[in-house]
């Protein structure tokens, strides 16, 4: 079956195809359909940019000429395409699970530190669309038991490379930056390298996992 | 080599910015007056898209280590080469050791300054565009600062050919136009039409990420999106009321709703609004948006005839 979408014109080069509103659909499966659409388009050569957002695709057009054509083809589109027909990168994400909050997040969540960072890395984790900054990564998947509310007090700097929890959502900082979350884990693995050909690791659509490299040490 | 003196409020290096990286979370960047940035590269003979310095407010001085020609657009910031007043629109022989300052102006907020042959910096992901956030293009990802030396091309034939030419600036509005929202429903009619009723007066708090919009109505609202993609034009309207109009280094998604989106052709005057200024808006249907283009892309064809013929 397929979830229902919206499809407006934004601006004479571009337009939003919205398959969230209203459905109780399956965010995950809704997001598939999305990254397949996403790649279909992106062979068609006559877009700028093609933007996942959640349950969302942006499309800026090369030419405005396309428009009318454009916004009667997504439809139908939409309606073809198979969640199936997308297949992203898996990712393996070295991890030094002694983040500054793992210890509180534990304590909150009834939880052990222990078992914090096995619900952490047990997961595979789907890269939904990114945002906020080059190669930051909306990341499904987190097991409920995770589920934190932000600091009351964000940090000035969160380092590069935090692995930390806020609200519903897990997430690796590509950079140095402000924030709110709940930092359980570093890793060196770089997100964002601007003088690399592919700037970011990660693609909307590709999965992950967190490989704890303390495990091995037979803690 | 240009050589910083003072930057002023903030300098950059920017070209019409980053095309293609938006779905991983890298924004446009690039002149925010990118009509200032083509008008400036033709009166010198440049690329349309070759990069040029953003001065923003003025305050600004720079001093030239060779001979060179170039052209100034957008704002006038009251421009001088060493004492001699010099103006938007025009092109100007520098010689070596000149001095170009900047004082501030009456009106406007960005001045242009296009170099002949270009600045030198490496393109990153296909521009050299500085972006401020993510730190990376430019020189050195930052915004320019005292004694940093900018490499520019160097003149094959010094000044021969030289000739000075003038441009006019597309005028300015204080009407913007708009795509009407994609949020209508959830926001509701009453607040749509109250947001193309309202006087708006641009808040200190805006950037070249995006201008934030104080008046005293009530737009509040209590609803929260999925983050969906968004580009410079959107116009977010937080819970708190105040519309932000996103400009070149916003971030590529959001989760505000939208109610609605700059046209293209009024996009650039945003480069110029300063705290204070006043702006409203009004929906227009995509006829008058390609319209309010056509005219505009009319204008800088003209300049083009009018360079084209002064060469004859």
């Amino acid at each position: 079956m397929t979830p229902t979408s919206q499809i407006y014109v934004l601006t004479n080069n571009s337009l939003l195809l919205d398959a969230g509103q209203a459905n109780q659909g399956d965010v995950l499966q809704i997001q598939k359909k999305i990254w397949a659409l996403a790649a279909h388009l992106q062979h068609t050569n006559e877009f700028t940019d093609i933007v996942p957002g959640m349950n969302s695709l942006t499309l800026y057009l090369k030419f405005a000429a396309d428009l009318d054509k454009w916004q009667s083809a997504l439809a139908q589109l939409w309606e073809d395409i198979e969640a199936t027909s997308f297949k992203g990168t898996h990712h393996n994400i070295k991890t030094n699970y002694q983040g500054e909050d793992l210890n509180y997040v534990a304590k909150t969540n009834n939880l052990t530190p222990a078992q914090v960072i096995e619900l952490h890395s047990q997961a595979t984790y789907h890269v939904l669309f990114l945002g906020f900054q080059p190669g930051f990564a909306y990341l499904y998947g987190l097991y409920s038991r995770l589920y934190i509310p932000r600091r009351d007090i964000p940090r000035t700097k969160v380092p590069k490379g935090a692995i930390a929890l806020g609200a519903k959502q897990t997430a690796i900082y590509p950079a140095e930056s402000p924030g709110g979350w709940q930092i359980i884990g570093h890793t060196d693995t770089k997100l964002f390298d601007s003088t690399q050909p592919n700037p970011c690791l990660f693609k909307p659509g590709d999965t992950l996992t967190f490989i704890n490299i303390n495990a091995e040490q037979g803690e | 080599m240009i050589k910083v003196l003072k930057p002023g409020v903030q300098l950059t290096i920017q070209d019409k910015g980053r095309i293609g990286f938006r779905h991983l979370g890298i924004s446009q960047t690039g002149c925010l007056d990118p009509y200032a940035q083509v008008i400036a590269n033709r009166l010198i003979d440049n690329n349309d898209n070759e990069a040029v310095l953003e001065v923003t407010l003025g305050l600004c001085e720079l001093q030239f280590e060779a001979d060179t020609v170039i052209a100034l657009q957008g704002a006038d910031l009251n421009a001088s080469l060493d004492d001699t007043p010099i103006y938007p629109g025009w092109s100007y022989e520098v010689k070596a050791k000149q001095i170009l300052s900047f004082d501030t102006g009456r009106a406007g907020l960005r001045a242009y300054v296009a170099i002949k042959g270009g600045i030198n910096v490496d393109e990153v992901m296909g521009s050299k565009s500085t972006d401020l956030n993510a730190g990376f293009g430019g020189l050195a990802g930052k915004a320019l600062e005292a004694g940093d030396l900018i490499s520019i091309a160097s003149l094959d034939k010094p000044t021969k050919s030289f000739v000075k030419r003038g441009a006019i600036t597309p005028p300015k509005l204080k009407m913007i136009r708009v795509h009407p929202s994609p949020h209508s429903l959830l926001l509701g009619n009453a607040l749509i039409e109250q947001f193309t009723k309202i006087a708006f007066k641009v808040s200190h708090n805006s950037n070249r990420m995006g201008l934030r919009l104080a008046h005293e109505n009530n737009l509040t609202h209590s609803h929260s999106l999925d983050s969906l993609g968004v580009s410079p034009g959107s116009i977010q309207l937080p819970p708190n009321g105040e519309p932000i109009v996103l400009l070149n280094d916003a971030q590529t998604t959001g989760g505000y709703p939208l109610l609605g989106t700059v046209i293209d052709a009024d996009l650039h005057q945003f480069a110029q609004f300063r705290p204070g200024d006043s702006i409203e808006f009004k929906f227009v249907t995509l006829q008058q948006a390609a319209l309010a283009k056509q005219k505009l892309n009319g204008h800088l064809s003209q300049l083009s005839l009018a360079i084209a013929h002064s060469q004859q």
